[in-house]
């Protein structure tokens, strides 16, 4: 195609039809928008994993770790070996640090690491040539990273205090570590250990490799440690963490793959209009020479220019939306999966190539039907669009056929197990859920406006007679609109169900879980899989605070299993027995509890079960203070406190192996008639040494509730987009239509119609697109809450949500809908009241 | 119905310039009278249609005036106008326009369902029968001939009795049967209801049928026969 032709057959139309190109460009930027924030914003969330100590000490080659922590002895077995490798040890806790008249103290990272052979050489940052180091003031040496310094307003030579489990000690801050994007404090190991009581204990060792084959020095490694410790490279433990967070960004992504399905449908029905309102000018192409193939790049390309131009304002608007997006997924990063700092929004090249081949993919594509539609009418037949519509007519029972087989294979779909780890087939399953409702779609609109023509007529005279008729008229371009806002109403229907229901799940295990009256942990982060020790005076001293009943207490820490991390316990089974509620999948609660105190026996999570395949009765052997211990599964129990699973025995059996483990939570229950209130003030008091979290009930409840809601707020900014994109498409339809029959509404005013019947015609079209839709978007979004709750989220997490739709939330949200879309009409309505009868009427 | 012997449709030295400076007309005096027919004969470009559609009230003149129904129309506004189209004039267009969506029934109801008219599908069985199509009352337009077509925009420009009926080339688009049974019955609507029949036409035929023949040519009347 020549310029000319180009320039002439495909810009100008767009530039002539300004305000439905605009519409349809905001579409499509829209759908791309979110798929490229989702992505870049994931990206970035998960951040690089690398260690914060690599700045410091060097790359490391490989990690030595146990559950329960490293005895300090294998250092010297290892440094023994003959081998070309250098090994460090480092401790890695949370600490708190004392700012200076700060009425709350900061939680940072601590890390413990051998300064003195850091300085050896290494290569490392901790060099004494480049950064000052003087060994004789290793003790209370500190490194700091700029991120904290810049937070706490430190410089160099300043003096920090660290407070520790049972310990206070002040440093000096002798190095600042610039390019850092995280808060870090680094001092000496045995200055960590004296201050984290961690004695004879390490987090970890760190290999540094010389020269030489790695295979054979990690062999060497393994053959010299316990079985049970596990040796691996940084990236295995970055892969450890995408793995994990793989199910939760797939399940944004294909959320934000709904817009762009919205999208999709969009510009089908703006080529499909095109293609209608430019017959005249097909029939004449044809005439004078043009071939079928000519006629179908010429929408292709129409489609092709909306893509391109779409996708590269979505490009601008996604990096935007990326950054607005950042923040939210990290904390739920944070929160549910494992620690991690944000990174940088990455828009790479590559990112920005696939963005556009994306956007102008899918409007390809979807040009494709309509576009071949156009490239197939012989010039006399594309005068008359009566017959096509007759055609969409006759086609009806055939889609009625296809969307029952479709709804089948979506149903045998969703029995199907993960692929894996992922619910492919539940995604699968919500794909041809949504199939099976464009397909009815047609004879859906067809019947509900047969059903509703004598209503229609009694309630709105004229106005509904004609825009009920008219509807089905444009079968082929009402339905698709019905579709696309039918699409993003099942969205926002399937995911409130699912995050209502599970919202409910998640208030009834927490009526049940937190019955103690105040809770207490150690200051630091929050973050799943950090778990700050506690000192072992704090029970005791908690016992003898009047009005205190009892304290339960629990020691926590996180441990690998199969290669997976997930969260080990010790509690009081009996204290849990008698005072809380936990559900089982199957079993007696009081018996399995019962059986835990002094056995080998131990109860799960279910989604620790679901990743492991974990039954009851099952043995489980995990390592345990340098020896494999074979723990029988008593029971699998429902917990909503994290994905990552949990293994809970009594504490006696923990001690028996962990002697030293410490207390990481306390649960405080009060004398019948205490005041909660003073009560904690004593405790305040009391425990005012050491660094302390006290919650009252209500207060962990309300936080509990809250970290949910902040999981789930960028679904539904997801959620928000899609309609966005259905509105506009709507607006852009209805304006269509109105364009398409001009001369109708010139007829009708000629007829006596006046400007409000005119605007009532419009609008009630509105309404009724808004009706249909929501109807099937409800019906859509039901069987896809299902999918969502049953198939998706089980597979992905593990966990089991009982069905609790919001109905009031629901109708709420549909009525929005429904008047939004009313709304929608406004301006196509407004188009309509002032044409000119006598000039619309004499177009020939 | 309109019995008066005054005129329904009274134009006095109208003249109408187009945007460009074209005249459309140059100053036209017209009168019609109710229960005739009146037809407007001339070439393409010869002014007809622009009579026409001022003595529908669906253009206004430069200057002159064109009184419809009794009123005056320049001065009217859309609240005015749409009311006179409701219930004084009836149109009916070469190329039919029929609305697509509805049944041949349902675009014969129309006028009185805009207008809120009580039991708009009695009169519009009625108007049905008079065009001779009552077994056709649930066809669509695209079911029809185009013969057939007309005689439903006939019935539907009738239907609610109006005073004037317009008609711009009205068997422009059918074959010589179809236009003779359209021409008789246009000829009815002037002797049955009294209408005031305006005519835009090329055809000899329909020009025949008319109790008053104008001749226009370049914006003028050339000659009127009765």
């Amino acid at each position: 195609m020549s310029p000319a032709l180009f320039r002439r057959l495909i810009l100008r139309p767009l530039r002539r039809d300004r305000a439905r190109t605009a519409l349809t460009l905001a579409s499509i930027a829209l759908g791309i928008a979110v798929v490229i924030a989702i992505e870049l914003s994931g990206n970035a969330a998960t951040g690089s994993f690398q260690s914060s100590m690599e700045t410091l000490v060097g790359k490391v080659d490989y990690e030595i770790t146990a559950n329960g922590g490293v005895d300090e002895q294998a250092i010297a077995k290892l440094t023994a070996l003959p081998l070309n490798a250098r090994f460090s040890p480092v401790i890695e806790q949370p600490v708190v640090v004392g700012v200076a008249g700060a009425v709350r103290p900061a939680a940072t990272t601590l890390y413990g690491i051998d300064l003195i052979g850091a300085g050896s050489g290494s290569g490392g940052a901790a060099d004494s040539d480049s950064t000052g180091f003087d060994p004789a003031k290793v003790e209370t040496f500190a490194a700091v990273s700029d991120d904290l310094a810049a937070r706490l307003h430190w410089k160099k030579g300043d003096a920090i205090e660290l407070r520790g489990r049972e310990r206070r000690r002040v440093f000096t801050i002798g190095r600042i570590v610039n390019g850092q994007s995280t808060g870090w404090v680094g001092v000496d190991i045995a200055a960590a250990q004296d201050l984290l009581g961690m004695r004879g204990k390490l987090d970890r060792i760190e290999v540094f490799a010389g020269a030489g084959d790695g295979d054979s020095l990690e062999r060497a490694i393994r053959a010299a440690v316990p079985v049970s410790w596990d040796v691996e490279t940084p990236g295995a433990r970055s892969e450890e963490n995408r793995r994990m967070l793989r199910a939760f960004r797939w399940n944004l992504r294909i959320l934000s793959y709904i817009s762009l399905l919205v999208g999709a449908f969009l510009i089908y029905n703006t080529i499909a209009v095109s293609v209608v309102r430019r017959r005249a000018e097909i029939g004449i192409l044809r005439a004078l020479g043009t071939s079928a193939r000519g006629i179908l790049l010429i929408f292709l390309g129409e489609a092709a220019m909306l893509g391109l131009l779409g996708s590269v304002l979505g490009i601008v608007l996604g990096r935007m939306l990326a950054s607005a997006l950042l923040r939210m997924i990290s904390d739920t990063v944070n929160a549910l999966f494992t620690t991690s700092a944000p990174g940088a929004i990455a828009l790479s090249p590559e990112a920005v190539f696939l963005a556009i081949l994306t956007g102008t993919g899918v409007a390809v594509v979807s040009a494709l039907i309509p576009a071949r539609e156009a490239a197939r009418v012989a010039p006399a037949e594309a005068m008359r669009r009566a017959i096509v519509e007759h055609e969409t007519r006759l086609h009806v029972k055939r889609d009625v056929v296809l969307a029952s087989a479709a709804a089948t294979v979506a149903v045998g779909l969703a029995q199907l197990g993960p692929i894996d780890g992922r619910p492919m087939a539940g995604y699968a399953a919500t794909l041809f859920a949504v199939a099976a409702a464009a397909l009815i779609s047609p004879a859906f609109v067809t019947g509900s406006i047969r059903a509703l023509r004598g209503t229609l007529k009694r309630l709105a005279g004229a106005a509904g007679l004609i825009a009920g008729r008219s509807l089905v008229a444009s079968l082929a371009r009402t339905s698709i609109i019905v579709t696309a806002l039918a699409t993003a109403i099942a969205m926002m229907v399937s995911v409130g169900v699912m995050v209502g229901s599970f919202r409910e799940t998640v208030e009834v295990w927490l009526d049940n879980q937190l019955r103690a009256d105040l809770y207490m942990r150690a200051q630091g982060s929050a973050s799943a899989g950090v778990f700050p020790p506690l000192s072992a005076e704090v029970p005791k001293i908690a016992a003898g605070v009047p009005g205190v009943e009892q304290v339960d207490v629990l020691h926590a820490f996180e441990f690998r299993y199969e290669g997976t991390r997930a969260t080990f316990g010790g509690g009081n089974m009996d204290v849990v027995r008698r005072r809380r509620f936990i559900r089982f999948l199957a079993g007696d609660a009081d018996t399995i509890l019962a059986s835990l105190p002094g056995a080998d026996r131990a109860i799960v999570t279910e989604p620790f079960s679901d990743k492991h395949h974990v039954r009851t009765g099952d043995v489980l052997k995990i390592p345990l203070g340098g020896r494999e211990v074979a723990l029988t599964v008593a029971g699998i129990y429902y917990d909503y406190s994290s994905d990552r699973g949990m293994v809970l025995v009594d504490r006696s059996t923990l001690l028996k192996y962990l002697p030293e483990q410490p207390v990481t939570n306390v649960a405080i229950y009060l004398k019948p008639g205490a005041d909660s209130v003073s009560v904690r003030h004593e405790l305040e008091t009391r425990l005012a040494d050491y660094p302390l979290m006290i919650a009252p009930n209500d207060v962990l409840r309300r936080g509990a509730v809250e970290v949910f809601d902040r999981t789930f707020a960028v679904t539904w900014a997801l959620e928000a987009v899609a309609i966005v994109v259905a509105m506009l498409g709507a607006a852009n339809s209805l304006l269509a239509l109105v364009l398409d029959r001009r001369r109708e509404i010139g007829l009708i005013r000629y007829l006596g119609a006046d400007s409000g019947q005119v605007r009532s015609m419009i609008l009630t079209e509105a309404g009724l697109l808004g009706l249909l839709a929501g109807v099937l978007g409800l019906a859509l979004g039901m069987a896809l809450s299902l999918v969502l709750i049953y198939v998706v989220n089980k597979q992905s997490f593990g966990w089991t949500i009982q069905f609790h739709p919001p109905l009031a939330l629901l109708a709420g949200a549909l009525a929005l809908v429904w008047a939004v879309t009313v709304v929608a009409g406004l301006y196509p309505a407004r188009f309509a009241t002032r044409l000119q009868p006598a000039e619309v009427v004499h177009e020939e | 119905m309109f019995s008066s012997k005054k005129s329904a449709v009274s134009v006095r030295n109208a003249v109408k310039r187009y945007e460009g400076g074209v005249l459309g007309l140059a100053g036209v005096s017209l009168e019609c009278r109710p229960g005739t027919v009146t037809a407007l004969v001339g070439r393409s470009g010869c002014g007809k249609t622009t009579l026409l559609n001022l003595c529908g009230a669906m253009d206004f003149p430069t200057s002159g005036e064109v009184e419809v129904a009794g009123l005056v129309t320049s001065g009217l506004g859309d609240a005015a106008l749409t009311e006179l189209r409701r219930t004084k004039i009836g149109f009916v267009f070469q190329f039919f326009q029929l609305l697509p969506a509805l049944t041949a029934m349902e675009n014969i109801e129309l006028p009185l369902l805009l207008s809120g008219a009580k039991n708009p599908a009695a009169a519009a069985r009625e108007r049905l029968g008079w065009v001779g199509l009552a077994e056709k009352a649930e066809s669509l337009p695209y079911q029809l001939s185009g013969g057939q077509m007309q005689r439903i925009a006939i019935a539907r420009a009738l239907v609610h009795d109006p005073a004037i009926l317009v008609a711009d080339e009205p068997t422009g688009n059918l074959d010589t049967a179809s236009a003779d049974g359209i021409l008789k019955l246009i000829r009815r609507a002037a002797d049955e209801f009294g209408a005031a029949v305006v005519m835009a036409t090329h055809s000899a035929e329909a020009a025949a049928i008319a109790d008053v023949r104008v001749r226009m040519r370049d914006g003028h009347i050339e000659s009127v026969d009765s």
